[in-house]
């Protein structure tokens, strides 16, 4: 029992995160009561394993997954998956509890049945467990593996309430956006296996080189990383999302699935910071995205959009770090990565509590509530003042490491920081403000205490990082030094001089008090501009290009379905037009050629014409028993040519198809009414439709005229395959290569082939049995 | 397919009858002799079920049920895809590549006279049951659907077209 003894701690990690939803799920269907405790219970378990496992740290467990591919299952608890595991088990026990107390009053306004808590904490939990699994992926494979499973988690949670119209379109588009996207990290990382053979990322590392393929995998791979972090321009999903229950938003829009975007960035930064023009292109959608965000986000007037307008502008903020790069660079990254998702967490999970409570979601309708609500003020309060950046705070430090890391990259860099900092010190501020102070707004209703706690929870920590910050720094370090790939020390300390961070801290806060209190002049242009910026934005884009694809998509369908003729149509002209394709594309050198004519070749070009002579006749309007003969005329003269050009074999099975073809042939014409048989040969098509498909057929007929010929001619490079499979029959205990190359050497063809003649069979049988002919 | 009530002729019935033996006998000695000489499992899986539609064309359908092996060859069609199926994976089971067979390159089989047993055989035995069972499985049900439709014919065509079906009336 030495795994009992000496257990491996990713592996432990990974096990108790995946066992939460499966437990949580089965004891739900025991008993419906159940689901919430069971939540809370197993993620606790995950937190203890998670916090356990980064204090043990630094195990990896391999094993090959699929050895042709080179894919193993390879995860390593390093320090930067420490760090995310602990916040995803960490902020995900919180959620549970803050659910459990929020999902019966959900309940109650929806209607849901207690059975649908089942769905949705299992949803939630699998999400926390795919991004346990996708913080300690070591293969790329696995990691996209996880990737997705996040997205299909993330998709059910955002439209949980699928009686709404609009969480089902908020799901899908998360999916569209987040899937879709996540394409490119697949591409990305078939373009690095292309280079370097391995999908293993420690390979990669050690391997990699600055190239125009590590640049280009590189940057798809982004691609799929900041969609996911709702990074400008692929941000638009993110408002949308809010349509999700509050713990869906809280925990997956503040500390999970937009947090997974950056855990790539930072997982992959080695290969990241090979090309600069990479690290720069990640500035600037970084600060793209910290100011849309930021600018809207003060404009908004709903909770949970003020939030998620806010996520997206401080996910910029920590993009824009990585793209600065450097030592400060990717500490503040991830230390920013931490302090964020306490303190946005917290303030989601205040604003749910708040809508439950006065049954508004608007700053309009609400405020002056911290007399009623006391304990959520000051909870949401220290929250707020950490995403502020306020002194004794966590969220202190991570604007020092940003300014820090800012001031070493010129005066442009330096302002910007300035300004993304003063934007969410005061769309943070004016929410908080909003809701807690002013005039007494709105009808309050107790809530119970589990929505209240997890805040208070949150807020107290993160003041307890402005004060204590040394486990946050230290759980930073550890995955700062993963991302960085050298050594690399985060000093976080208050220094009471004039140093530049804290001149820029300083004017973030009077700056930030002045936008508080010049509202009133900015509010109405800046809420023109983002009118505008939704009319020809990103999300417009999207509504267009999902509204094409499904005209494209139904056009082609109502094509499909007119009649068999369609049906027929839709299959053979694509695959016409791509062989044509790979048939112009494909070298010409020495194809399209002819041969001489030696007069042994008499009898076979005698055949070829008779088989022509009856390709002919087909068309030729006749009764129908002499088409099906013509046809089958083709075909015995075909398996003549075989018979001459020295293929028995072939020429054998020719004739022996060609036979029972034409009695099933005839047998099937049997069965057809004679009437209908007399009618369809008196039939005559109009003028003009024999017009058209003497073109279509004149076209076709082309087509396969320039693909065989160019097949034909062309230098066969199969000689030498044909060659050993002739040397080698005798070794496979035949002496009839056709017979040896269909039982053995390509015997899985074979099989194949008799599956498709076992499930025809089927087919036919359920046609003629049960179908119409009954 | 004309407009006459077609009746075969004595000659034909004899001819059917008579050689229905001997394509069995061609059809099994292709598929023994497969490994050695011109054709395989497929092509005799072809004869053999175009003797069975030659009996169901002179006789009809009800000629089917007279011999026990045509009867139950349409099942076989699964036996043979099964017996293919198992040549092919039981290898993979043993940790070998799929459809490996035994015995090994050059290594030597049993035999029996000429005829070697190995396991390509197995395999060209199963595709010969799916082929066999495809084509008697295919004609039956075509017999069995014309027999169904001149009973109702009524139902399709003017009172004169009625007996173009019933070939044996």
């Amino acid at each position: 029992m030495t795994w009992v003894n000496d257990p491996n701690p990713a592996l432990v990690v990974l096990i108790v995160a995946l066992l939460a939803p499966l437990v949580t799920v089965i004891l739900g269907f025991w008993d419906t009561r159940n689901t919430a405790g069971a939540a809370v219970a197993t993620t606790a378990a995950a937190f203890a394993a998670a916090v356990w496992g980064a204090w043990n740290g630094d195990a990896s467990y391999s094993v090959v997954w699929s050895e042709t591919w080179g894919i193993r299952f390879e995860i390593h608890l390093d320090g930067l998956a420490s760090m995310y595991a602990v916040l995803a088990t960490g902020i995900g026990l919180l959620i549970a509890v803050y659910a459990s107390g929020y999902m019966p009053l959900h309940r109650h306004h929806t209607g849901k049945r207690r059975a649908d808590d089942v769905r949705f904490f299992g949803f939630l939990l699998l999400f926390m467990a795919a991004m346990v699994g996708l913080v300690m992926s070591q293969d790329l494979i696995l990691l996209f593996v996880f990737w997705d499973l996040t997205a299909i988690a993330s998709y059910f949670l955002i439209g949980y309430d699928s009686e709404e119209e609009e969480s089902r379109t908020a799901a899908l588009m998360a999916l569209l956006v987040t899937g879709v996207s996540a394409v490119g990290v697949l591409v990305g990382a078939l373009l690095l296996w292309s280079e370097y053979r391995t999908f293993s990322l420690p390979l990669l590392f050690q391997s990699a080189e600055p190239s125009t393929t590590v640049t280009w995998a590189v940057s798809l791979i982004l691609v799929g990383a900041l969609a996911k972090s709702a990074q400008f321009p692929l941000h638009f999903w993110l408002p949308r999302a809010m349509a999700a229950p509050t713990p869906v938003s809280a925990y997956l829009h503040s500390a999970a699935m937009v947090a997974a975007g950056v855990f790539l960035i930072g997982r992959i930064y080695p290969l990241v910071s090979l090309d600069t023009r990479v690290l720069d292109a990640l500035i600037v959608i970084g600060g793209a995205s910290m100011v849309v965000g930021g600018l809207v986000a003060l404009t908004r007037d709903v909770f949970k959009q003020v939030l998620a307008y806010s996520t997206i502008s401080q996910y910029g903020y920590v993009v824009v770090m990585f793209g600065i790069g450097g030592e400060y660079g990717v500490a503040g990254a991830t230390f920013y990565v931490i302090a964020h998702a306490i303190a946005k967490s917290a303030l989601f999970m205040t604003a749910g509590a708040v809508t439950e409570a006065t049954g508004s979601a608007r700053l309009a309708d609400v405020g002056g509530l911290w007399r009623r609500m006391p304990w959520l003020a000051v909870g949401s309060a220290m929250a707020s003042a950490g995403l502020m950046a306020l002194p004794f705070t966590i969220g202190f430090f991570k604007d020092e490491l940003f300014f820090a890391g800012a001031d070493g990259r010129g005066q442009l860099i330096q302002w910007f920081a300035v300004a993304g900092a003063t934007l969410s010190f005061a769309y943070i501020a004016r929410f908080w403000a909003g809701i807690f102070l002013g005039p007494r707004q709105g009808d309050v209703q107790p809530v119970p205490a589990s929505l209240v706690i997890p805040v208070g929870v949150l807020g107290a920590l993160t003041v307890l990082g402005g004060i204590w910050v040394e486990p946050f720094r230290w759980l930073a370090e550890q995955a700062a030094r993963v991302s960085f790939g050298e050594e690399l020390e985060i000093n976080l300390a208050y220094h009471l001089d004039t140093r530049t961070e804290n001149l820029m801290a300083l004017s973030v806060y009077g700056l930030g008090a002045v936008v508080l209190l010049t509202g009133r002049w900015w509010h109405q242009p800046v809420e023109r501009l983002v009118k505008i910026g939704n009319r020809i934005g990103p999300a417009r884009g999207y509504a267009l290009a999902l509204y094409g694809m499904n005209r494209l998509s139904d056009s082609i369908h109502d094509f499909e379905v007119r009649d068999l003729r369609s049906r027929i149509a839709t299959i053979l002209i694509p695959s016409g037009a791509l062989v044509l394709l790979a048939v112009i594309y494909s070298p010409t050198q020495d194809t399209f050629r002819f041969t001489s004519i030696e007069s042994g070749d008499l009898p076979l070009l005698l055949m070829l014409g008779v088989a022509a002579a009856s390709g002919v006749m087909v068309v030729i309007p006749q009764d129908h028993l002499r088409m099906a003969l013509t046809l089958s005329g083709v075909g015995f003269s075909l398996a003549v040519v075989y018979a001459l050009l020295g293929a028995p074999d072939v020429a054998l099975v020719a004739v022996l198809i060609e036979t029972i073809f034409t009695v099933v042939f005839i047998g099937i014409l049997v069965l057809i009414p004679r009437p209908i048989l007399r009618y369809e040969r008196n039939l005559r098509a109009p003028r003009i439709r024999l017009g058209r498909d003497a073109i279509i057929a004149f076209i076709a007929g082309s087509v396969a005229f320039v693909v065989v010929w160019s097949a034909l001619s062309r230098p066969s490079a199969s000689t030498t395959v044909i060659g050993r499979h002739i040397e080698q029959s005798p070794l496979a205990h035949g002496y009839d290569v056709v017979t040896v190359i269909l039982a053995d050497f390509r015997g899985f063809d074979t099989m194949g082939e008799i599956t498709v003649i076992a499930i025809a069979f089927v087919g036919i049988l359920s046609l003629m049995r049960a179908g119409r002919l009954r | 397919m004309s407009d006459r009530t077609v009746t075969t002729t004595v000659l034909t019935q004899v001819a059917a009858r008579i050689l229905l033996i001997p394509i069995f006998v061609v059809a099994i000695g292709i598929m023994i002799k497969g490994y050695v000489d011109i054709g395989d499992g497929f092509s005799a899986g072809v004869i053999a079920s175009l003797g069975v539609a030659l009996q169901v064309m002179v006789f009809g359908p009800e000629e089917l049920t007279r011999l026990p092996v045509i009867q139950r060859a349409p099942k076989g069609t699964f036996l043979g895809l099964l017996i293919a199926l198992l040549t092919a994976f039981v290898p993979a089971v043993r940790g070998q590549p799929l459809m490996t067979h035994w015995p090994p390159a050059g290594e030597a089989a049993i035999h029996f006279g000429t005829v070697e047993f190995i396991t390509a055989v197995a395999f060209d035995v199963g595709v010969f049951l799916v082929v066999f069972g495809f084509g008697v499985g295919v004609t039956a049900t075509l017999a069995r659907a014309q027999e169904r439709k001149s009973s109702m014919a009524g139902l399709f065509s003017r009172p004169g077209d009625a007996g173009e079906a019933g070939e044996r009336s």
